[in-house]
């Protein structure tokens, strides 16, 4: 994913590159998303969160939409 | 401790030390192991989705947050310097590290430098938006395109 100046920004290269708008995603939001994947990654107990783990988290910021559904 | 996550920690270790990822071959001797079943530990790694190897070489290319190449997400923290993957993993190496870190990246779109930061467990408050080109569920189909 690509970090943008603005959401004219992110409109102007979905036209460019052909690519359907998704949703937005804060900076804030985006730092949650860093520490709920990461924050015990250097760790033994580390792993990477399952499917309902990570709609769980992804809920927990408000991101609701089927574009977060893990599951095909 | 299991030795699929002797060899994640060892390839983590040296990683945040150096923001350089190890060959197969010298994580096979930092565990005193052969090459051959590293090579195996680090398939069932990428199996798990722990890792992204090169398709051709199987070393590793990802070993999230953290990029073996240069991206356009660098990444300062205490001295050091790393590649992140996207804009998500450049805010996650500032989390698995537990230390402030400035990124060095740009506006996907115009090109225009951006920077990032995290001081104190918290992102610094910047203007910018993150964009996600492909659905939650089809994030593996092609890990370097998302």
């Amino acid at each position: 994913m690509l970090l943008f100046r603005s959401e004219e920004h992110v409109e102007r290269w979905c036209q460019t590159h052909n690519v359907p708008r998704r949703p937005l995603v804060l900076l804030d939001q985006l730092w949650q998303l860093a520490v709920a994947w990461y924050a015990n990654r250097l760790t033994e107990e580390s792993r990477r969160p399952g499917p309902d783990e990570m709609e769980q988290i992804f809920a927990r910021l408000g991101l609701h939409d089927s574009f977060w559904q893990v599951r095909r | 401790m299991d030795f699929d996550v002797s060899v994640k920690l060892a390839i983590y270790h040296v990683i945040a030390n150096t923001g350089k990822a190890p060959s197969i071959a010298q994580v096979a001797a930092r565990l005193n192991s052969s090459v051959a079943i590293i090579r195996e530990a680090i398939q069932r790694l990428y199996t798990k989705r722990l890792l992204v190897l090169e398709p051709d070489t199987f070393e590793i290319r990802m070993a999230p947050p953290f990029s073996a190449v240069p991206t356009s997400f660098a990444v300062a923290a205490a001295g050091k310097s790393y590649f992140a993957n996207c804009v998500w993993d450049a805010y996650g190496i500032a989390a698995a590290l537990h230390l402030d870190v400035g990124v060095s990246t740009s506006c996907g779109c115009c090109g225009e430098p951006m920077t990032l930061a995290v001081r104190e467990g918290a992102p610094v408050q910047t203007p910018g938006l993150a964009h996600f080109a492909v659905p939650a569920a089809h994030w593996w189909d092609d890990i370097n395109y998302t």
